[in-house]
């Protein structure tokens, strides 16, 4: 299995909380490895099975839907 | 990449009405996070409030108001003569767009900070990478971003007609400006657009002729409106020209000559202006989308899925530029919020099937989902009923008894498939059949909900009774 990496642009965190709540949440999900988030570029990177788990899947992990306020696209810049 | 590229989340290409949509709901979804380039040229808004829906159902609401009068529907009220300047009213109807530019497009981008405008062309020069220019194509500032939306819209097509454009003629785009009501008209094209303004200036007293190459009007629809339509409008005296093509124009002593190759033979007409109304062309020939890998059909229409996705990765389209059947605002306003709430993971597809249109002329005609043909040529057979406005007391009332509703449904279920209606009000109503074909109504359900009498909404009440019961032996009260 080779690992992937997808880099994420996350809106609406405001605190350090915010990134960590987020970062559990994405450790959570089957497949992720790895997870980085930073406040102050509004980036996560996230490290995952591409046979288990998929960017889209990341992207629809529970802390980016309703009602959280939380969301992200995926930066591929 | 060159090291003077901006940087953005989002590069949205046009400013219509679909990129305003697609701008508003990923500031609201990314609570005012996301960085947002906006490119277009010309006012503000696109075509809707600055050329199209806003100045043509103003002009059509202007010559209903001389019109009426003029013909009292009420025996014992005897027609008035209605006194207009149009030129002021012209200058009336400019000046209300530019008020709803502002209030509708200028000062809402206002409260958006994370929007920032550029002006100018943009063209793609990689895959996510964008190029603005200004008109003569130089080079003005680089963009790049992950995410890219193209709505960049259609412009009016016109038909390569021997002698128009030395000729001269009016579109959808220039007539606004018209300051001098034309004694006669020539409208080449007998859509929505040909009918709307014809019908106008019919109404402020031109002499209207409306040449289209199709043996009917409005294909869109149920072919017993287009021809319930035409007949009202013949009523009314405008003109048509049917199975006719324009071969070639020319212009002699201030009038126009169109030789027109119609069943009956070769015909000349002679009018004061000529309004070409053939249908628009997408704006995406500028694009170079080669350069992002992003297909479009053979009228240059831009592919996508019902996602708004294109062939290429992160970038999407939305509004007339799309490969689609119906081109409205709406339908761009939604396609952009479907569009942008799937670049952040959703996954939601836009409906056309219960997308409704309509044709602002009098009376109105609308539609949603499927017309009898359409559905019998997919399932193999339809039941259908065509409720004349005869039977409709409200219409009768009102003197306006020209039109019908049809409802097809599916003969299995009983669930509306389509509706399609030609009456006054009919782009209100329609919204009855929008729910219904949505929420898999039958027609019981419409039997069984309360509808105001009487009323033209209880039309579709009655049209859905006479799948259960001859309506012409039913009294107004029977349920
Ligand atoms: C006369 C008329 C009446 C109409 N009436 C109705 C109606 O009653 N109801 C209804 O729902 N619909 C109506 N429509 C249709 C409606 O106006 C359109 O469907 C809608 O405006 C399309 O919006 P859009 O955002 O896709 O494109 P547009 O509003 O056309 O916007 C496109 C934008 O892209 C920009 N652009 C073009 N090329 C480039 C480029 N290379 N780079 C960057 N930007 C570019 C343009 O400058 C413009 O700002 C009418 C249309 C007309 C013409």
């Amino acid at each position: 299995m080779e690992v992937q990496k997808v880099r994420l642009r996350i809106y609406g965190m405001t605190c350090d909380d915010c990134a960590a709540t987020i970062s559990k949440s994405l450790k959570g999900e089957d497949g992720v490895l790895e997870v980085k988030v930073s406040l102050e570029d509004g980036l996560g990177e996230v490290a995952f099975n591409p046979e288990r788990v998929k960017p889209a899947d990341i992207l629809k992990n529970k802390i980016f839907a309703k009602p959280s306020h939380y969301k992200a696209t995926i930066d591929d810049q | 990449m060159e090291n003077d590229t901006e940087r953005f989340d989002l590069i949205i290409l046009g400013r219509g009405a679909a990129a305003f949509s697609a701008a508003i709901k990923a500031s609201e979804l990314s609570s005012g996070g996301m960085k947002i380039a906006m490119v277009g040229v010309g006012p503000l808004g696109g075509t809707c409030v600055n050329v199209g829906c806003v100045p043509s159902k103003y002009l059509l609401e202007a010559a209903n108001a001389v019109f009426r009068p003029r013909h009292p529907k009420v025996p014992g009220i005897e027609p008035a003569s209605v006194k207009f300047d149009f030129s002021e009213l012209m200058k009336n109807l400019r000046s209300y767009v530019s008020h709803a530019r502002d209030t509708k497009y200028v000062r809402v981008l206002e409260n958006y900070g994370n929007v920032k405008l550029f002006t100018g062309l943009g063209r793609f020069i990689g895959k996510k990478t964008v190029m603005v220019s200004d008109s003569e194509g130089n080079r003005k500032v680089v963009l790049s971003a992950s995410n890219i939306l193209i709505a960049t819209g259609s412009r009016p097509s016109v038909p390569n007609i021997e002698g128009l454009k030395e000729c001269g003629f009016q579109t959808s785009d220039t007539i606004w400006g018209l300051e001098k009501l034309p004694k006669s008209v020539a409208i080449i094209g007998g859509g929505a657009i040909g009918l709307e303004l014809g019908q106008a200036l019919l109404y402020f007293g031109s002499d209207v002729t409306i040449i289209e190459a199709l043996d009917s009007l409005l294909p869109q629809t149920e072919p017993e409106i287009g021809k319930s339509l035409r007949l009202h409008l013949e009523n009314e005296g405008m003109k048509f020209m049917l199975k006719s093509r324009v071969g070639s124009v020319r212009a002699e002593e201030g009038m126009k000559f169109l030789d027109v190759v119609s069943p009956h033979g070769k015909e000349v007409l002679e009018v004061e202006e000529i309004i070409v109304a053939t249908g628009r062309v997408p704006n995406t020939e500028y694009l170079d989308l080669n350069m992002a890998g992003v297909k479009t059909d053979q009228r240059g229409l831009i592919i996508t899925s019902r996602n708004m996705k294109t062939s290429a990765s992160g970038i999407y389209a939305a509004g007339d530029c799309v490969s689609k059947s119906m081109f409205l605002e709406t339908l761009a306003a939604r396609e952009g919020v479907v569009a942008v709430s799937n670049m952040f993971g959703e996954d939601i597809e836009i409906d056309y099937n219960s997308s409704t249109w309509a044709v602002f002329t009098n009376p109105q005609v609308a539609g949603v989902g499927m017309t009898e043909n359409e559905f019998a040529s997919q399932n193999g057979s339809c039941s259908f009923r065509i409720f004349s406005l005869e039977n409709l007391t409200k219409a009768s009332i009102m003197g306006e008894t020209d039109g019908l509703i049809k409802i097809t449904v599916d003969p299995k279920t009983n669930r509306i498939a389509g509706m399609h209606i030609m009456s006054p009000n009919a782009t209100d109503i329609i919204t009855e059949g929008a729910y219904a074909v949505r929420e898999n109504y039958t027609i019981d359900d419409v039997v069984a909900t309360s509808h105001i009498f009487p009323s033209i909404s209880e039309g579709i009440k009655l049209a859905a009774q006479s799948f259960i019961r001859d309506i012409t032996k039913m009294a107004c009260c029977v349920e």
